[in-house]
């Protein structure tokens, strides 16, 4: 089943930055099947846990440069067959009938989705449509990218893996809110990317970045993190206020998101304290 | 043309087409099942880490068969490591160790942050060779890590992990 596990992993990925290179109503329904199937990696790693398994989130680099989405449309297919075949390693018959059903009609949905050229998304030309950038600001805005895009994969894993672990409700209301803002940053960050030419998949997780053994000193840390991603937003909105109103607007409002995410460690941090 | 590429700063950072291409798809990134040997840099000031794993072929100047990195740090880091494992691969030990010696030559002329990333892969390919070595006298040795210094000298670790 571990081998499924990481294959599921993988398609969740695969799905999810094909969304990215979408420029059509098919990148929400990518977006959606992507949604199922991290959902898919959720009910396998619960089964890991409920079944004292160990577990990790190590997979391949997922490549996904391609010139046309009906390439990436195929890879995601021959990836959800594989899955397919191999359901029965999951013992628990409930997941795998869902997850079965699941598979075909999202494999009968991706085969009815009409094509795109998508090489642009991997061109590394840094233009970004209707917005002229300074060099600075270019190159500011892909060092960021390649940055912060990585990051929204890593808390969304390591949330992810905080929640699995922990059966305090308190704690995991709390998690649910951070994975569901990295989603949205990610998908941000991603879009820039592809629109940028410089679209790839984050790299994996080394194990003691989700594995850690103080939740305290991961949430003090965190919120340092996040005042540091703060001074990069304000940075950047600075860098690229010259070139274009709507990227200065963009990075000022998720700096202030950002104000969220610490409110909500901050909450979670003195729930610790205080149990 | 890498050493080029490792020089730039940070700060000015020229994304040209190659330099995107390590960031995109970063080269040798991952785990090794059964690796011959493993090293660890470090920088004991952020936490940020390289590891770097190694199948080598048994030779008096052995060879490096297949090499990966995993990182915990910046994208720096990352175009490093996939610039410097790509030169490790496929070469004897000898060469390897001139690689290292290179690379760490070339810190001085860097920005300290990118000094740091790039000496912490260098550090990690040292400490992988030297755990494979020590490793022939003592096949029970975990591994190698070593911490990043401003004058480039391996400094031992407080930890199991570490001697020299």
């Amino acid at each position: 089943m571990k081998q499924l596990f990481k294959e599921v992993h993988e398609a969740w990925l695969a799905t999810q930055f094909t969304g990215f290179m979408s420029q059509t109503q098919s990148r929400q329904e990518l977006y959606e099947f992507s949604n199922i199937l991290f959902k898919h990696l959720t009910w396998l790693e619960n089964d890991f846990i409920k079944n004292n398994t160990t577990y990790n989130y190590d997979i391949p680099q997922v490549p996904i440069r391609m010139t046309h989405i009906s390439h990436m449309i195929n890879n995601i297919i021959e990836r959800l067959s594989s899955i397919e075949s191999q359901l029965n390693s999951c013992k628990d018959k409930h997941i795998s009938f869902r997850m079965a059903s699941d598979l075909n009609y999202i494999k009968a949905a991706l085969i009815k989705l009409p094509e795109e050229e998508v090489e642009e998304c991997f061109k590394a030309e840094k233009n970004y449509p209707n917005i002229e950038l300074s060099e600075e600001a270019r190159d500011a805005l892909t060092i960021f990218l390649f940055e912060e895009s990585y990051k929204e994969y890593e808390l969304i894993m390591v949330y992810n893996y905080s929640k699995a672990n922990s059966d305090n409700a308190f704690l995991n209301r709390i998690f649910q809110i951070l994975i569901d803002e990295s989603f949205f940053h990610l998908r941000s960050f991603g879009q820039m990317m592809a629109e940028m030419g410089i679209l790839g998949v984050p790299r994996s997780l080394m194990e003691e970045i989700y594995k850690f053994d103080n939740l305290e000193q991961f949430l003090k840390d965190g919120i340092q993190e996040e005042i540091g991603a703060k001074e990069e937003c304000r940075k950047l909105a600075d860098a690229v206020s010259s070139s274009s109103e709507h990227f200065a607007a963009f990075f000022a409002f998720i700096n202030n998101q950002e104000n969220y995410h610490i409110a909500l460690m901050e909450e979670a941090l003195e729930h610790i304290k205080h149990k | 043309m890498q050493k080029n590429i490792l020089d730039r700063k940070r700060d000015k950072m020229t994304a040209d087409a190659q330099l995107i291409e390590h960031m995109m798809n970063p080269k040798n990134y991952g785990t090794m099942e059964n690796a011959d040997a493993s090293g660890m840099g470090k920088n004991p000031t952020n936490g940020e880490k390289v590891a770097i794993h190694l199948k080598v072929e048994k030779q008096d100047d052995p060879r490096i068969t297949d090499i990966a990195f995993q990182a915990i740090g910046c994208t720096t880091t990352i175009v490093a490591g996939s610039i410097v494992t790509s030169e490790a691969r496929d070469i004897h030990f000898s060469r390897a160790e001139e690689l290292v010696s290179t690379t760490l030559g070339m810190l001085e002329n860097q920005s300290p942050e990118d000094a740091a990333c790039t000496e912490m892969v260098a550090l990690a390919l040292k400490a992988a060779l030297d755990t494979y070595t020590e490793k022939q006298k003592d096949p029970d040795f975990s591994m190698f890590s070593y911490h990043i210094s401003t004058d480039c000298t391996p400094k031992e670790e407080e930890n199991n992990e570490t001697t020299v």
